[in-house]
């Protein structure tokens, strides 16, 4: 391949990257809104006996937004824990492949979620279900989520492509 | 009925050979519960599952305590407390002998209050006490042994995400859990000061003693810790007295920890993002786990597997009390391959329900039951013992996770030093396990005693 052509790729992923990784701060932002709104209620509530209502149903929904947003920056930073000790003497290639094979489990994962989850999205949409005190329609917080479960699948592939190119790396650099 | 058993012990197999050739624990749980549920009930009943489980699990209430410790916790680091705890406690401690290692024992203690992570614990209070253990001459073993051990109480003392987690799984109260982890955390403490005495006494060079401070020193010290001892009273006291609930006091001292941060010019926008980014990856990481932790509890119920085990385990004629310790090995066993959630997540729902009816079922009565107390009583205590065994795998070879942070920290101490080093904390641990396992009373007095 020339080299324009792995510039652009390398370009590619570079903004790749960068997306996920604002992606997971906008959950971490998410997260202290929560965190902000939670401590509000609390506060009123010891001071004045008024707590926001249904505070909670904020909590759940704002909690799972902000962590599915944590999955793709969790699988690219090869943040899930693995157990290291069995192949601690394994050749760096070894890893490589095995990191292979964990990425391209994690692809699959990431687009069955995916393709269920928005099924999922139409049943709230169809059934109309929303939380019980604020009347927020779950499917809301289903678009944040599905965006989510792409990037966790561009993630993925990233460290496949991370994984693919120390398998070809220490072929030739075993020499 | 008997195929199920087998197609589920055949999935444990697999899941086995999966984590062992470094699967990440989540995947490897995820897919051997995808293809097992599916081999056992066909694809309808995974693939509808799939469509809410997620959601459904990542917002659980109780749940959302986690990334807002996981986020307290990595405000706390990045806030400058450390230095004010240890400041404070070399000021209190720091002129005995063997007392920069007691200050670093009792500052990991104060920052424990604060963040539910051994990990961070230690790399945080490394940062702070190793350099001052290193200029008043502290022996390596003894300096880095002293800091990889007081990281676990980052972990023992509340709040503590592991034990929020096992609260989860075996459905105890988690309020009551922070409740009964406070007098054996204490002791903890208590012990690793004595186990710091006692080898200063024995090898004197290994721990001189640091400088006495003036009064006006010791007063502003003591003054700087005040805000730490305010939120940490704030969070958990009001959390122990029913001021409100594990979410919103997290809450709280996310909201003070920031604040304290902010105030004293250590937190910027730059840190901020990195303690949300690390966040991102700690609480992406749990929750991953707790998602294939329930598919994989779907498929092996299904499976029979956990009841199948717990008959085995009954019908085996062992004193109840033989089990418990057999388990227990178990799970120090386990936490020498894997990280303590992990292990929590895939050990506990086996073992709970073997412990269940050993006891004697769900409805015993304390005075029939095998280990002289309710179904209640069993969780905490068992939750408690199960908290300090997991973690000794944090200190232990091979995977010493404590250890290998420390040593990363303090490049002129070679690592068997420090593994050296811990042996004594480690039989300190062993010395609090007995006591706990002897007097049960000591974990559940204060849950008795705070809710009346």
């Amino acid at each position: 391949m020339n080299e324009g052509q792995t510039d652009n790729r390398a370009g590619v992923q570079t903004f790749a990257r960068k997306i996920i990784e604002l992606w997971a701060l906008l959950g971490g932002l998410i997260l202290l809104a929560v965190v902000l709104m939670s401590s509000a209620s609390v506060t009123g509530n010891a001071l004045m006996g008024t707590p926001f209502p249904g505070d909670f149903e904020i909590v759940q929904m704002g909690v799972a937004i902000s962590v599915f947003c944590f999955l793709p920056y969790c699988q690219m930073t090869g943040a899930n824990v693995t157990a290291d000790i069995f192949t601690s003497g394994a050749s760096p290639r070894t890893i490589a492949l095995l990191g292979l094979l964990a990425s391209i489990i994690a692809i699959g994962f990431s687009l069955l979620l995916l393709s269920r989850m928005w099924a999922g999205m139409y049943d709230y949409i169809k059934y109309e279900e929303t939380t019980a005190i604020l009347q927020v329609p779950h499917w809301w917080a289903f678009i944040p989520i599905l965006i989510s479960l792409v990037l966790l699948a561009v993630a993925s592939f990233l460290t496949l492509v991370d994984s693919a190119q120390a398998v070809s790396a220490n072929k030739t650099g075993s020499l | 009925m008997q195929d199920a058993l087998m197609i589920g012990f055949a999935g444990l197999a697999v899941l086995i050979v999966l984590i062992a050739i470094r699967i990440p624990i989540a995947y490897a749980m995820i897919l051997v519960a995808g293809v097992g549920v599916t081999i056992l009930n066909g694809p309808a009943i995974f693939l509808s599952q799939l469509k809410t489980l997620a959601y459904g699990q990542f917002s659980i209430y109780d749940l959302s305590v986690v990334p807002m410790f996981v986020l307290m916790g990595n405000i706390s680091t990045r806030a400058g407390l450390s230095k004010d705890l240890f400041r404070a406690a070399n000021a209190w401690l720091g002129w005995m002998r063997g007392g920069v290692a007691m200050s670093a024992i009792a500052a990991c203690a104060g920052f424990g209050a604060v963040c539910g992570s051994s990990l961070a614990t230690a790399s945080t209070m490394g940062q702070v006490a190793l350099p001052e253990l290193k200029r008043f001459k502290y022996s390596g073993s003894l300096a880095t042994g002293t800091v990889a051990a007081g990281g676990v109480l980052g972990i023992l003392i509340p709040p503590s995400v592991v034990l929020v987690i096992y609260a989860i799984i075996v459905e105890a109260n988690i309020v009551t859990m922070f409740m009964a982890a406070f007098i054996p955390g204490i002791i903890a403490v208590i012990l690793f000061l004595l186990t710091i005495a006692i080898y200063v006494r024995l090898w004197p060079e290994a721990g001189p003693p640091g400088d006495a401070v003036n009064l006006r020193e010791f007063r502003e010290a003591t003054i700087n810790v005040i805000p730490v001892l305010v939120i940490f009273g704030l969070v958990i006291g009001g959390i122990y007295f029913g001021y409100f609930n594990p979410t919103p006091a997290a809450a709280v001292g996310v909201f003070f920890v920031s604040l304290y941060g902010i105030v004293r010019g250590d937190i910027r926008w730059k840190d901020m993002r990195g303690a949300l980014l690390d966040t991102a990856k700690t609480a992406g990481m749990i929750y991953l786990i707790l998602l294939g932790a329930e598919m994989l509890k779907i498929f092996m119920s299904r499976g029979g597997v956990p009841q199948a085990v717990a008959e085995w385990m009954v019908s085996s004629g062992l004193a109840p009390m033989t089990i418990l310790v057999l388990l227990l090995v178990a799970l120090i066993i386990l936490g020498c391959l894997m990280d303590s959630l992990s292990m929590i997540l895939l050990a506990i729902p086996f073992f709970w329900p073997v412990l269940v009816e050993l006891n004697g079922g769900d409805y015993v009565s304390a005075a029939q039951a095998g280990f002289g107390m309710g179904t209640e009583d069993l969780k905490i205590w068992f939750g408690i013992l199960a908290l300090i065994v997991v973690e000794l795998g944090l200190i232990t070879p091979p995977v010493g996770m404590n250890v290998f942070i420390i040593s990363a920290q303090a490049t002129d101490v070679p690592m068997s030093e420090t593994f050296k080093g811990i042996i004594p904390f480690f039989l300190a641990e062993m010395v609090r396990i007995t006591l706990l396992i002897a007097f049960p009373i000591i974990v559940l007095w204060m849950p008795r005693f705070l809710s009346g």
